[in-house]
């Protein structure tokens, strides 16, 4: 097992280090430079400026050398300085990394708690009313875009009645006494959002697990359980709702592997200063230093949800080993 | 569930019914209104901002919230004038503040600039020359990635006159008319920025990244103008309190904030939800500024939407390299053939004006006086008579051709941008009137800017702006030398490839030339060249929109680069 894990971890670090030089080697092919864009705000910077600039951050370097160096300063723990910002890295990074992660936590975990237990509901009473109710619910939510849907949000509950915020993370200047006042009045701005975000998640995770769990209800098992007179709620979780957890996994572990990539449209629709504008803002603006720090923290998290759903696999079903 | 349905029903009922009518709206709204107070503003912008250095800072929005909390030595206010700000006055050559000197043979410029006395920094430190030298000094440094240097490094040297550390000798290295233009020359408080460049200033990046601007950007300190900041959140909001130092009129305002908004559509439903007060000119676009209008008149909410005509000049670059496009008759042509009234008043409600040339109407140096520069005026016979001359005759399917070729063109502009995708269906029509036939092919911006004009790499046009400043020599679009090559490193903006040796040496001269009428004579020799050959078609000049509540007093657009925050703190709302 711990040679297993070693040797995936391995085998992420260097599929880390060659999309990164993938990533890096893209960003470097698309057309325009910061130094573009300064000159697009200010109509009196001088051609001597741009050489200069290009000069200065490295722009007129190889695409190879400009990778070693930005690994040679990672590696010595420099994570950089961002050309958009003009600040470094980690000191822009964390806010909003946290930001994502609560926005992105908050609305994976209602949708896991809505969207399976409406699904296992649904397999337990297929055809039922409840049934094509929760189906209609989940074909909606699956088809209806995050944009639309949050402005829908924003006028019904911030224009119309008033009650939400229409947009932001806080209420801007405002001083709390105590936890539980920033804990309330954060909670207030994330309610649009979550909603926004959860509802496609909770009909996917819906249909999955309804899915996951008529199939495992409609083994051989179940009906020896019951036939052994098995209470039906051991029947149900021990038996059943254990045999549908591999599918669930998959799809929970890579749900879970999104949290620190930010929610795009979403964030820019309400104004949310999470981690996906600034991947955005930074690929626009070629902010190599920032752009990079996101990629990597992106596929690390790909792989190592993928490591730890595979390490999953083996808890739920004791058939699978680790050799 | 039967729950949660029954909830989002009644939700989307009681919404339903909260639409009011216009009367009542506007009753609800006047109590909103009743609301708006001295004690806070929020200003919704719709654009990222970075750090609060002048140095370093680049971005349009912290542009304008940096005139918020620093002020310059002068600035142009909202009547296009140059007025002073730190300084007492503007040293001139006429009143004798500035001469012009030599200096092993080669001609500079000194000028004394005073300052206010009561200019200090937020700590109460007093602003003196020193903080300028400081700026000079930081920005000259090659480890430093000053954007716009030159602003910096054309002076020379500052020193003391009469040991007064509040009157300053300014040594230009070139004697040119427009060195008191100082509108974007920052001081640095050498009290607390000094030892940070002394300590880091020789890594590269060393200051950049340990300004105090970046370590401890509220610190006082660092600012002079009306505004402090208090509290800054990159990616979301800025929070500005009134400097009780500062050297002029106290601010009004007690707390303001500016948040942005990403997303230019749901700007509007936060200023309806309160979540903002009031939209700055980075907030919407101009089909969303007259939609955003509409709703005002019909529903009586208590905003007001502001145009002020702009510096910003929308035109098509022509690539004088393509062969039908040498012949000027095509050219003119093209300019003929296009109503532009007509398109400004469709398109925008006449709340844009059309286009003569690249001089806007806010700039001094404007003319349309028929006698000084060509004007064309709508004229479809004589379009088509200058293409029956160059030759191009009507085929059969309306389109001229000429050899068997057809006068087929592509006219790119930036995709995704609904106004010039507008426009570009509406000239396809005019144009398609005289038998010219235009398609469109849009990049996004980054392609079209970065790669396609930057390389010349338009077949025949190419549809953008330019932003201006008043008196703004336009020697980087208009000069031979800054046509883009490979040679050159694809460096200047003459995309059109237009070269003209009279107006080559008109704009060499322009620079060093001191008497104001004569310059205006010159640039109107430039602009008579421009408007005969046509190397570009200008559209109109764009417009800066605002949306406010309508007790907000002390507001002017000023439609240039230095904003509307420049007078921030005459801004009251009560």
């Amino acid at each position: 097992m711990t040679t297993y894990i070693l040797r995936r971890i391995l085998q992420t670090l260097m599929v880390i280090v060659i999309l990164s030089y993938v990533c890096f080697s893209l960003m470097t092919l698309m057309p325009g430079d910061p130094i573009e864009l300064m000159i697009s705000a200010n109509p009196k910077i001088t051609q001597e400026d741009v050489v200069r600039l290009r000069a200065f951050y490295g722009l007129d370097q190889p695409t190879y050398v400009r990778y070693f160096n930005w690994v040679s300063e990672i590696a010595k723990g420099d994570l950089g300085y961002s050309r958009t910002y003009r600040i470094p890295v980690t000191e822009m990074m964390g806010p909003s990394l946290k930001a994502t992660f609560v926005l992105s936590m908050g609305s994976l975990l209602f949708a896991i708690m809505v969207g399976i237990p409406l699904g296992i509901y649904c397999a337990l009473k297929p055809n039922s009313k409840m049934d094509y109710l929760v189906n209609i619910f989940n074909f909606g939510g699956i088809s209806i875009p995050s944009f639309f849907l949050g402005i829908v949000l924003i006028i019904i509950f911030s224009v119309g009645l008033g009650w939400l915020p229409a947009g932001g993370y806080q209420t801007t200047g405002m001083h709390y006494n105590n936890i539980f006042e920033e804990l309330l009045d954060k909670a207030k701005y994330l309610i649009l959002p979550i909603l926004s975000l959860s509802v496609q998640s909770i009909g996917r995770f819906s249909r999955f697990s309804r899915s996951a769990m008529v199939e495992a209800m409609r083994n051989d098992f179940i009906r020896t359980a019951r036939a052994k007179g098995m209470s039906e709620q051991v029947v149900i979780w021990k038996h059943g709702f254990r045999n549908a957890l591999i599918p669930l996994i998959t799809i929970v572990a890579i749900s879970f592997s999104s949290v620190f990539s930010g929610a795009l449209i979403t964030e820019s629709l309400f104004a949310y200063p999470g981690v996906g504008r600034l991947i955005y803002t930074s690929i626009i603006g070629n902010d190599f230093n920032v752009a990079m720090i996101s990629f990597i923290i992106s596929i690390a998290m790909v792989l190592l949800m993928n490591l730890v759903a595979d390490l999953l696999y083996g808890a739920a079903d004791p058939r699978i080993s680790y050799k | 569930m039967k729950n949660l349905t029954g909830l989002l029903v009644v939700a989307m009922l009681v919404a339903a019914c909260t639409k009011k009518d216009a009367g009542q709206t506007a009753d609800v709204q006047a109590q909103g209104e009743a609301k708006l107070t001295n004690n806070e503003l929020k200003i919704g912008i719709s654009q990222e901002f970075e750090n609060f250095n002048p140095l370093i800072a680049s971005m349009l929005a912290t542009t304008y919230m940096q005139r918020m909390v620093n002020r310059t030595l002068v600035v142009i206010d909202a009547d296009g004038k140059w007025v002073p700000q730190l300084a007492k006055s503007i040293p001139s050559i006429e009143n004798g503040t500035a001469k012009v000197i030599k200096v092993g043979g080669k001609e500079k410029l000194q000028a004394t600039w005073e300052l206010l006395d009561n200019a200090v920094w937020g700590d109460g430190t007093p602003v003196v020359c020193d903080d300028f030298a400081l700026a000079v000094k930081i920005a000259s440094s090659p480890n430093v990635g000053v954007g716009e240097k030159e602003v910096y490094t054309q002076v020379e040297k500052i020193e003391l006159v009469d040991k007064n550390p509040k009157k300053c000798l300014f040594t230009y290295d070139k004697a040119k008319w427009d060195f008191y233009m100082m509108g974007t020359f920052y001081p640095l408080p050498k009290a607390l920025e000094e030892a940070v460049f002394k300590k880091h200033g020789t890594q590269k990046e060393g200051y950049e990244k340990n300004s105090l601007y970046s370590k401890d950007p509220t610190n006082v300190g660092l600012f002079n103008g009306p505004y402090l900041i208090s509290e800054i959140q990159l990616g979301d909001h800025v929070t500005f309190v009134p400097n009780p130092k500062f050297y002029g009129e106290q601010a009004k305002i007690k707390k303001i904030i500016v948040k942005l908004i990403p997303n230019t559509g749901t700007l509007e439903a936060n200023l309806r939800s309160g979540t903002i007060d009031l939209i700055s000119t980075l907030g919407l676009a101009l089909d969303q500024a007259l939609a955003f209008e509409k709703k005002i008149k019909s529903e009586g909410l208590g905003y007001q939407v502001l145009f002020q005509p702009s510096t910003v000049y929308e035109h098509i670059d022509l690539n004088l390299d393509n062969a039908f496009l040498k012949d000027v008759r095509v050219r003119k042509a093209l300019n003929f053939a296009i109503n532009k009234e007509d398109l400004t008043n469709a398109l925008f409600e006449g709340k844009q004006q059309p286009a003569i040339h690249s001089i806007t109407p806010r700039d001094p140096w404007f003319t349309a006086d028929p006698a000084k520069v060509t004007i064309y005026k709508y004229n479809k016979r004589e379009a088509e008579r200058l293409l029956d001359e160059a030759g191009w005759k009507p085929g059969a399917d309306g389109i001229r051709v000429k050899d068997g070729k057809r006068l087929s063109f592509t006219v790119m502009t930036t995709a995704g941008n609904k106004t010039r995708e507008l426009v570009q269906v509406y000239l396809q029509n005019q144009w398609k009137q005289v038998g010219i036939e235009v398609n469109a092919k849009n990049e996004p911006a980054r392609v079209f800017f970065g790669e396609t004009t930057k390389k010349r790499a338009f077949d025949s046009m190419a549809l953008f702006a330019w932003v201006s400043s008043p008196e703004n020599t336009p020697k980087s679009t208009f000069s031979s030398k800054n046509i883009p090559t490979a040679k050159n490193g694809w460096s200047g903006q003459n995309y059109m490839g237009w070269s003209n040796a009279a107006v080559d040496k008109t704009l060499e001269a322009l620079d060093t030339e001191m008497k104001n009428e004569k310059r205006i004579e010159m640039v109107h020799e430039v602009l008579k060249a421009y408007t005969d050959e046509v190397p570009v078609l200008p559209l109109y000049y764009r417009s800066d929109v605002a949306v406010i509540p309508n007790q907000l007093k002390g507001y002017r657009l000023t439609g240039h680069q230095f904003p509307e925050t420049n007078v921030v703190e005459l801004w009251n709302l009560e």
